[in-house]
């Protein structure tokens, strides 16, 4: 008798417990906070199948580009960060710039750390801790996509090979009435791609940099290479290859300004084709599309981009458990294949979770054919990619006048430097 | 006046201490880390003298610049939006129609959230979609088309346009309220001593105002030096950095975790602001008109 009712006693502790954790699911929100463009729609349709499955809702928190990160890292630093917040990842920035030991929880013990891309992985890792699940398509980069149509007609047939044909196509575009370029640097972040994703051509003209940089045995300002490329991106400024507009046009603008045959060329992730395309109301096709490799200093050689935007837990999280629910949800094979089949900037995911990838063939076409390879400087070389806006934010003072190409450099070093005393980095004491 | 007429000096306690609980001393203690090198990435901190000041003032540092932005900016404003207030205060005083109405849709502005008012001029002042280029295009002065909040020249003073718009009817409606104070009998001596309206607004509006005026303006100059928020909110102290302000850099450098160098330009911001607060009030106080 004591047995039954002590057994009914558990059971109905248990059923309790069961009810009252049902009923506090159903009563969670957990808030993600995420730069605009990192939160596409098919993961908010997602996130309504997570609430409608578990009862916890998703708060989307988007902050825009320019101002994301002086918002997240006052948030990180005053105690008030979101459940969950999204940031580049990195071996290195992840401790310089979010000090995620502090500030994130582990996640060794997620399922899907057990499929999970084993570079992301190491990128995304302080010591055998990982902390972040990339959720971005790091499978492949930003290129240069141009429409074939309007370079055809402008009588270019060729793709650029240097930054001097490129130059001469650009002009043969203006003369055509169409503007060559669309550049966006109101969000503060798509203009800097020109000096740092050709981090495979920097170390291919000198030998080494990398690890110069890195060792604080060469700096920005004082390696000529650096400077060229700057003002070959001022060049193009001046002789209007970017439009009138666009230091206010915005990186959301860019399929429409593209579809709508005013604009040649971005650059863009090769998922993005088809989103041109949609926006150009039938008037182009994805095979209207095509990509090269980023001119400045000539280069041919492809950029490799093996880091993304990341999914961190804050250590303060009000409600952990539930937000390292949500990143397991995202990660379950089928949500994945919903993601790539479902948003057309996702070809790919960093996980190994045999999921479909939906490459075009244009896209398999210009990887499989690159000769050579390198990884962009934002993750190659350490303490540049936390202070990615500062840079954006000079070379545009550096475009408008406003400053010289060798005090943008100066910046990228000095703040370099100030990373790596606050990091106690022995390269630079 | 009768000494029983005081409340007594205990009555104010708790605000006195309540002020210095959650102002002067955390005010103090910031100046106190002006001279450590306080980060997110140590747990140590060190006496570093007066290192961060040197940097705010040697001479190819940024911060110069934005210290006379910060200015430029608060006597631009302070200007305008006493300059319109005044005007739009004597004008919408008496003998006009609707003259609440009218009121009320000058105060507005002030009440928006400064947020909505930066994305909304953001729109406004697209220099390709913006209703105010479309505009001035449609009506044929298309030449007057500029790049309100990405040219260089003109950015800083797009900025100021709108905070001025923004603030004006706030200052408006404090002179309003001092020009009512005014008794008409003085309007009315000097009507019959044959005083035009622009020698009763000198000999009569103005000097009765200059108590109100000292402190619509303090309070205008106090809020120019701190202004942050409708440039973060509108160019986020681009394009590069030519509108970035004292307050700007205060944000950067605490959200970039370098608490020291924050916690100094904002020292240096509560030291220009006592000085100019202190001298303002004197100078605009002084010879004061007594009813």
């Amino acid at each position: 008798m004591n047995k039954k009712l002590l057994a009914a006693l558990l059971c109905g502790t248990a059923a309790i417990g069961a009810v009252s954790t049902c009923a506090l699911a159903a009563d969670t929100t957990i808030t993600l906070l995420a730069s605009q463009d990192w939160v596409y729609d098919a993961e908010m349709e997602l996130g309504e199948k997570f609430e409608e499955e578990t009862g916890i809702h998703v708060d989307y928190q988007i902050i825009p580009a320019d101002q994301y990160y002086s918002v997240l890292m006052t948030k990180i630093n005053s105690g008030e960060c979101a459940d969950i917040f999204g940031g580049q990842s990195g071996r290195f920035d992840i401790v310089t710039q979010y000090n995620v030991e502090e500030n994130a929880l582990p996640l060794n013990d997620e399922e899907w750390v057990s499929y999970y891309d084993e570079y992301a992985k190491a990128e995304t890792s302080v010591g055998d801790n990982v902390y972040g699940m990339i959720y971005f398509d790091t499978t492949t980069d930003f290129y240069m996509v141009y429409n074939k149509k309007l370079f055809a007609e402008a009588g270019i047939e060729a793709v650029p090979t240097t930054f001097a044909e490129y130059m001469e196509d650009c002009q043969k575009l203006m003369d055509n009435g169409i503007v060559p370029f669309y550049e966006c640097t109101a969000d503060g972040w798509h203009h800097v791609m020109w000096f740092c994703e050709i981090g495979g051509r920097f170390e291919e003209l000198e030998p080494g940099i990398t690890d110069k940089l890195n060792n604080n045995e060469a700096t920005f300002a004082d390696t000529e290479m650096f400077k060229t490329c700057l003002e070959q991106i001022k060049e193009m400024a001046d002789a209007g290859y970017f439009g009138d507009n666009y230091q206010s046009d915005e990186y959301a603008g860019m399929a429409y300004a593209l579809g709508s045959g005013e604009y040649a060329m971005t650059m863009a992730k090769p998922g993005t084709i088809a989103e041109i395309a949609e926006a150009s109301d039938g008037e182009y096709t994805v095979d209207d599309f095509g990509m090269f490799y980023i001119p400045t200093l000539d280069c041919q050689v492809l950029n490799v981009h093996p880091v993304g935007p990341t999914r961190f837990i804050y250590s303060g999280a009000e409600h952990p458990d539930e937000a390292k629910q949500y990143l397991a949800f995202l990660a379950r094979p089928e949500n994945l294949q919903y993601m790539i089949d479902n948003e057309p900037k996702v070809e790919n995911y960093p996980f190994n979770a045999d999921q479909t990838p939906a490459y075009s063939e244009e896209t398999r076409a210009f990887i499989d054919g690159s000769e050579s390879r390198g990884t962009v400087f934002q993750d190659a070389i350490k303490y540049l990619n936390p202070q990615w806006f500062d840079f954006g934010q000079d070379i545009i003072a550096y475009l408008n006048g406003d400053m010289e190409a060798e005090e943008v450099l100066a910046n990228v070093d000095a703040r370099r430097a100030d990373q790596a005393a606050a990091a106690g980095d022995e390269a630079w004491s | 006046m009768k000494k029983a007429k005081f409340y007594p000096w205990y009555f104010a306690l708790i605000s006195l201490i309540i002020y210095t609980v959650f102002s002067v001393v955390p005010g103090l203690i910031g100046i106190g880390y002006s001279f450590t090198d306080w980060s997110a990435y140590s747990r140590e901190l060190h006496f570093v003298g007066w290192k961060n000041f040197a940097k705010v003032f040697s001479g190819n540092s940024e911060y110069l610049r934005y210290i006379l932005n910060t200015l430029l900016f608060t006597v631009v404003t302070c200007t305008f939006k006493t300059g319109l207030g005044l005007l739009f205060a004597v004008l919408l005083n008496k003998g006009v129609k609707l003259k609440n109405l009218h009121r009320g849709i000058l105060y507005m502005p002030s009440v928006l959230p400064i947020l909505v008012t930066g994305l909304t001029f953001s729109s406004i002042l697209n220099p390709k979609y913006g209703f105010l280029n479309a505009f001035l295009k449609s009506v044929g002065l298309g030449f007057l088309a500029q790049k309100w909040l990405t040219d260089p020249h003109i950015a800083f003073g797009s900025v100021m346009a709108v905070d001025v718009w923004r603030g004006t009817g706030y200052i408006m409606t404090m002179l309003i309220a001092g020009i009512v104070a005014i008794s008409p009998t003085y309007y009315e001596a000097a009507s019959i001593d044959g005083a035009n309206a622009w020698q009763q607004f000198k000999y009569i509006t103005l000097p009765m105002l200059r108590q109100t005026l000292a402190v619509t303006i303090v309070l205008n100059v106090i809020y120019g030096l701190k202004a942050f928020d409708i440039i973060y909110a509108l160019t986020n102290g681009g394009p590069g950095h030519r509108t970035e302000v004292m307050n700007t850099a205060v944000f950067n450098m605490m959200s970039k975790g370098l608490y020291a160098e924050g916690t100094t330009i904002s020292s240096v911001m509560f030291v220009f602001m006592v000085i100019i607060g202190y001298f303002m009030v004197k100078i605009l106080t002084k010879d004061e008109v007594v009813e």
